[in-house]
Parts: C-alpha cells; sequence; structure tokens
C-alpha cells in the first residue's frame, strides 16, 4: 500500500458533482480536504445483490444507486482520497444459503471492508453472522423485524450490522392509519367494511399481511379473504374469482415482486371490484408500470424507504432517471445510493474503514454510523440504537427530520411514478378516487 | 355460474400454456428417450426472438408466433447436431445427455441474460382487449393461447398420424434398429424431432410471456410444470401429455379457488407421487411398449 496525499476536486467539478447530495457531499469533500490519507488502495465495498431472478428488476437498482453514490463520493476525493471500488455478487434471487456464500466470497476473496446492498430473498438475516464474524460494517435494507430482535439478542457480536429503513411492522398498521386518514378527510368512503388481504409465503410480506389482519377490526374492517399466493404467479383468476364473489371495499396485496402485481393489475382491471387497492412496495417501481401500463393508475402503494418528491429526492430522482434511463426506478436504487453516501460520511469521519477482521477500526465506522443522522434522498436515515434499524416517521417520532418516511404514493399517470399522497410534509398531491371506483 | 367459468378460463388457460410446453418435451423422450433440461430455454428463446424483432417490425401476433417457433426450431436443430448426435450411440446416452442439456441451459441463459438484462420485459406480441361471457370479462389473449395450443397440437396429431414423415417418427420412436431396416433415416428424424418440439416449446414460450413478463429464468416453472405433467401422463406419450395438461390445469384452478392458491402446485405434486405409486408408466403409459 503506497501513501499519498488525498486528491482535493476542483471547485468546479466539486459544484458539478455534488448535485443533490450536496450537503453530505459537501462534508465528505471537506474531511477529505482537510484529511492526510493513509493510503491510495481502493476502499472495497461488497454488495450481493439479486441481479438475476424474479427480484432482478431491484437488484439491478441497487447496483445502479451503488454505482451512482460511488461515482459522486470519488469525484470528491473518495474516503479520505481513498476511490470506492464496488464488488457485485449476483444472489440469483435465491435463499440464505447463497447469500451467505456471497457475502463471504466478498469478503474474504475481496476483502470488502463493508457490504452495502438492498434486500435479498433471504430470511433477512442471513449475512449478519458472516459479517459479524468478519468485523466488518454491513448496511442492509431487508425491511425485516428478525434484523432488530438478532441485534437486540447479542448486541456486541453484531455492532457492525445495520438496517437503513425501518422493519415491516411498521407497513400494517401504518396502512390502516392512512385509509382512515382518507375516510377522515373525505377523500374515500368505503363502499362496505370487507378488507380482502393478498400475501406471499416470505416472512415480510406475510407479517405486513398478519399486521394488518390483526388490527383490522380495530378499524371497523372485517377480514374477507386471507390468501397466501405462489411465487411467482402469473395467473391470478382464482384469486380473483374469490376477490369478485366477496366484494371488499380493499384490496391489500403485501406480494411484493413488481411483475407479479402487473400481473394482478393486468387481471383486475378486466373485471374490476369498487375495491381501493393497495400494493407494497413493488407498485413503487417503474418495472410495475411498464408491465401493468395504464391498468397501473390509482393504485396506492406504501414503502418506508422510497424516493421523496422534494428538493433533495426529486432533484435524485432526475439525475438518476436521467443516467439510467425511463425504466429506471429511484425508489430502488435510492436505497443503496443513500446508504453508501451515508457510510462514506460515518467512515471518513472515523478516520476511514479498516479491512476485514480490522475489528477496532470498523467499530469505530459503525459507532459513527449509529450516531448520524444523515438526509438523504429517501428521507432522514437515523438508527435505533435498540436493534440498529432506521427510525420510522411517524409511527416512531413525530419529528419528520429524525425519522425515515413511511411514504403512501398513488400512480396518477403510468407515464410518471407515483404521486406522493402522505404523510404530511412530504405529501405533493392529493389522493384521486380511482377510474375503476364509484364515487 | 360467474366462479365456474372463471375457473375454467384459468383452468383453460394454465392447460394450454403446459400443454404447449409439455407436448414438445414428450416427443422428444418418446422418439429420442431423453429428457431435454434445456427445453425451458428453447421457449424463453422463443418468447425474446419474438420481442426482440417486434421492436423493429412492429410484429402482428401470426408472425410473431411464426418467429417464436422458427427461433425455437433453430436452437432444437442446433442441440441436435453441435450436442446430441455425438451421445446418441454412447453408452449411458439417457443420463449423459440430461447431463449436457443442463449445461446447455445454463449457458443459453447466461447468453441471454447477456444480450437482454435481467430487467422483467412485457411481451409486446399479444392481444389485447377483452370479451364477455355470461357476464364474465374474459381477455382475448387468453382465448388466443387456448386457440393457439389446441390448433398446434391438433396440427402434431395430424403429423404424426396421417403423413408419412409422422410415420417414420413412429417408427423410430418404436424401434431404431427396425425403422433403419425399412429405410428410415433415423438420425434426421431425430433431427426433425428436435426442430419440431423446438417450435412447439418457441410458441409455448410467446404464449407464456405474453401473461406473465420475459426474463432469462422465464422457462424454469413451466419445464417443472411440463415434467410433472409428461411424469403423470407416461414419459414419452404425446397424446397423454396434452391430455394431463389441460386436466392438471383445471384441477389446479379448481384447487386454488376451493383452498387457496398455495395449494395448487402441491397438489400436482402429490398427484405425481400417487400416479407414481399406482401406475409407475404413467396414466397413459403402457409397460414394456415403447411409446408415442
Amino acid at each position: 500500500m503506497s501513501d499519498s496525499q488525498p486528491k482535493a476536486p476542483s471547485r468546479r467539478k466539486f459544484l458539478k458533482t455534488m448535485g443533490i447530495s450536496a450537503g453530505s457531499t459537501a462534508m465528505l469533500a471537506g474531511l477529505n480536504q482537510s484529511a492526510s490519507a493513509q493510503s491510495s488502495e481502493p476502499v472495497k465495498i461488497g454488495c450481493p445483490a439479486p441481479l438475476t431472478g424474479i427480484v432482478a428488476a431491484d437488484g439491478i437498482e441497487f447496483r445502479r444507486g451503488l454505482e451512482m453514490a460511488a461515482e459522486e463520493i470519488n469525484a470528491v476525493g473518495g474516503i479520505l482520497g481513498r476511490p470506492v471500488e464496488l464488488v457485485f455478487v449476483d444472489t440469483e434471487s435465491k435463499g440464505d444459503d447463497v447469500v451467505i456464500q456471497a457475502a463471504q466470497r466478498l469478503i474474504d476473496r475481496d476483502k470488502a471492508s463493508a457490504l452495502v446492498l438492498g434486500y435479498n430473498l433471504e430470511t433477512g438475516t442471513a449475512l449478519h453472522d458472516v459479517a459479524a464474524d468478519s468485523g466488518i460494517v454491513a448496511m442492509h435494507s431487508n425491511t425485516v423485524v428478525a434484523h432488530d430482535e438478532l441485534v437486540r439478542s447479542d448486541p456486541e457480536k453484531y455492532w457492525g450490522i445495520f438496517q437503513y429503513d425501518p422493519p415491516e411492522t411498521f407497513y400494517g398498521i401504518g396502512f390502516l392509519d392512512f385509509v382512515k386518514g382518507l375516510e377522515d378527510r373525505g377523500e374515500f368512503t368505503r363502499p362496505n367494511n370487507k378488507i380482502a388481504i393478498i400475501t406471499g409465503p416470505g416472512t415480510y410480506s406475510t407479517n405486513i399481511a398478519n399486521a394488518i389482519k390483526d388490527n383490522a377490526d380495530k378499524y371497523g374492517l372485517e377480514v374477507s379473504l386471507f390468501e397466501s399466493v405462489n411465487v411467482p404467479i402469473s395467473e391470478w383468476g382464482p384469486t380473483l374469482a374469490k376477490v369478485r364473489a366477496d366484494e371488499p371495499a380493499i384490496i391489500a396485496v403485501t406480494h411484493f415482486y413488481a411483475a407479479d402485481q402487473a400481473q394482478f393489475m393486468n387481471q383486475f382491471m378486466s373485471q374490476p371490484t369498487n375495491s381501493l387497492v393497495y400494493m407494497q412496495y413493488g407498485a413503487s417501481l417503474a418495472a410495475f408500470r411498464d408491465i401493468a401500463g395504464v391498468n397501473s393508475e390509482g393504485v396506492i402503494y406504501a414503502t418506508v424507504i422510497g424516493a421523496l418528491q422534494d428538493e433533495i429526492g426529486s432533484g435524485f430522482a432526475e439525475k438518476y432517471v436521467g443516467k439510467f434511463g425511463d425504466t429506471s426506478s429511484p425508489n430502488g436504487g435510492g436505497q443503496t445510493y443513500q446508504a453508501l453516501h451515508a457510510y462514506a460520511v460515518a467512515a471518513a469521519l472515523a478516520g476511514g474503514p479498516g479491512e476485514p477482521y480490522e475489528e477496532d477500526r470498523n467499530r469505530m465506522v459503525a459507532d459513527r454510523l449509529r450516531n448520524l443522522i444523515y438526509r438523504g434522498p429517501m428521507g432522514t436515515m437515523r438508527i435505533n440504537p435498540d436493534g440498529q434499524s432506521a427510525f420510522c416517521y411517524p409511527s416512531q417520532t413525530n419529528d419528520p427530520s429524525l425519522g425515515m418516511p413511511h411514504i403512501f404514493s398513488q400512480i396518477q399517470d403510468k407515464a410518471v411514478g407515483g404521486v406522493l399522497i402522505a404523510p404530511s410534509p412530504y405529501d405533493v398531491g392529493a389522493f384521486k378516487l380511482p377510474s375503476w371506483m364509484k364515487a | 355460474m360467474d366462479i365456474l367459468i372463471q375457473i375454467l378460463v384459468t383452468g383453460l388457460t394454465l392447460g394450454a400454456m403446459y400443454a404447449l410446453a409439455s407436448v414438445g418435451l414428450a416427443l422428444i423422450f418418446g422418439t429420442l428417450g431423453m429428457f431435454n433440461m434445456a427445453h425451458g430455454l428453447f421457449m424463453t428463446i422463443g418468447a425474446y426472438a419474438a420481442f426482440s424483432l417486434s421492436g423493429y417490425l412492429g410484429l402482428v401476433l401470426p408472425v410473431g408466433l411464426l418467429i417464436a417457433m422458427a427461433a425455437g426450431a433453430l436452437i432444437g436443430v442446433l442441440t441436435h447436431l453441435l450436442i446430441v448426435r455425438f451421445m446418441l450411440t454412447g453408452p449411458n446416452f439417457e443420463t449423459n445427455v440430461m447431463v449436457a442439456t443442463a449445461g446447455l441451459a445454463i449457458l443459453l441463459q447466461d447468453v441471454l441474460l447477456k444480450i437482454f438484462g435481467a430487467y422483467p420485459f412485457t411481451q409486446p406480441v399479444k392481444v389485447e382487449g377483452t370479451i364477455r361471457l355470461a357476464g364474465v370479462a374474459i381477455t382475448l389473449q387468453s382465448v388466443v393461447i387456448v386457440a393457439v395450443a389446441l390448433v398446434l397440437i391438433s396440427a402434431i396429431a395430424f403429423l404424426l398420424l396421417r403423413t408419412r414423415f409422422g410415420m417414420t417418427i413412429r417408427a423410430t420412436a418404436m424401434n431404431r434398429e427396425a425403422a433403419e431396416l425399412m429405410g428410415v433415416r433415423t438420425t434426421r428424424v431425430y433431427l426433425q424431432v428436435m426442430g419440431l418440439a423446438g417450435a412447439l416449446a418457441g410458441a409455448a414460450g410467446l404464449m407464456i410471456s405474453s401473461l406473465t413478463t420475459l426474463s432469462p429464468q422465464m422457462g424454469g416453472d413451466p419445464l417443472l410444470k411440463a415434467f410433472v405433467i409428461c411424469v403423470v401422463a407416461g414419459l414419452g406419450n404425446v397424446w397423454g401429455a396434452g391430455i394431463c395438461a389441460f386436466a392438471l390445469g383445471l384441477l389446479e384452478a379448481t384447487v386454488q379457488f376451493e383452498f387457496g392458491v398455495r395449494f395448487g402446485f402441491p397438489v400436482m405434486l402429490l398427484l405425481v407421487i400417487l400416479v407414481l405409486v399406482w401406475r409407475p408408466q404413467g396414466l397413459f403409459g403402457r409397460e414394456r411398449v415403447v411409446r408415442l
């Protein structure tokens, strides 16, 4: 490893590249300028991602988000003069075994200083032991409460594992609160008190579906259908036959694959029922609108980690779509984009990242990350020390500057992304009754 | 009544897709005695061929179907010329060819991934719109899928039963040596069967992708279902595969409605176990008789 001074970017280059993540990039640039680099060796960031298989639409965005963030970080001098170098391993939309192997390979072969990723189709805690045993930081958006439970069970072991968005348990109640808000404001009147819940087989989907089911009666709703589907699923006929036989006021699809959700809407719209349709996460991706086309219009979706439509979020989305094209999804790419920026700032503040098994140095990075309040295009990432997931706004904090917002959007024009309709102060539009519903 | 129609439509649509996928698989097994692990990729290539050319030509469905079938046939022929024919006379053909075609499937999948990426594209070669039957909306694409399956399977039936070409295929399937003694050029028959099965797979791929999305992995699930159907029907039994495909499609739709979507495929697998216990040769298979 050779010593060298950190490269300070020119003012022109800095202004050109700082763009939408001005605050954090400026902070990083400042740290880079004032620091003496220990090395010019690249900082390896590993990313096990589902680049093929049924959730590849997301995996591709995770890679793009990291690439964009790495470009911006490197443009201002990397992390204390060390450029960020990304290494990807395809987890093929498969489970724990593949994710564990991928993470181990990134650490042992590629010497990744940290793992920064989106989600994988695993149980939610597959890479925790691999990262913990290697003494590195790992940041993921698996969005599972199992992460919090595991970290809480042994905080000394899992000091470096962060879930940079809130766990899925906030979705269920958050959705019911959202519907209540629509009703309280007179924007939606339920035609009856029935709710149909359609879930996939995974823990994430099932936990959200169960949370809705368990709390529905508190909101005056009766569960008329609770259906678990296999994945992938393209033929929704039997499920839709049940929905049509006993029309609900609300259909909540917590199975989250964008392509499957799009096929649901394509088949639902051939004979729609007078029901509000809510879809978990997948509808936030451009692939959903691409496949469902005009049938996507009217759908409501939610995510606890989606691009906001304010100055920072819209600026990011514009730049992202400009870079990767109309079929790209800032909602997916923004996750890893924000996570890598946050990691870079924390690592720079800590005096630089360590390599695998350099636990003391990486612990310093984790400490900085744990105390960081980072505002990016997806909102504020502030880590809850109890479980090491991001705080959720408004479920855990009523201060929007201190929690990752649980945002609700509605697709009102298939050509553009959903309009953010809740919560305040991030809402930029109002709910519109879907065309298939009776006023 | 509404529900019955919806179940029927779903069952027939599923059955038609399964039939297109499984008949080609059964044809190859019946003639060559090989389980083609790359059959799912033949479907995928057919779907991507129609998708790719539609961008340039704005294909209507009949032309798209022909292109998908041509692409499937081409890959079937190439598979035979470059891989299968070298193994035919070797020892352990059935095992070796299964491994070889599994390897081919991985290779083709990676090639598709390299060319098209993993983005779930929507298939533009399809028919939009719905018709109403007794108050139930039925998509025209479902009607098209069932129609295409019936036409193609009928055409295969005619080809195998009523033409000289079909006779040579049946003769080769029954007894290769005897067929050769009668002047049948069996190596050519094998080539033709691979092309024919590939064409059917290409059509299946186009139809399946019109209801799902395109992805390099899209052939995996249909291949699994086709294999289940072939086992239930009796490996290599073309007619049985067609009938079982529709029957299992209807059964799956009924189970999904009555007991829940998640029970559809497990019930199919349970059926395979029962059939293998009760009739190891399959519902339409005959012991010690070469089937077709």
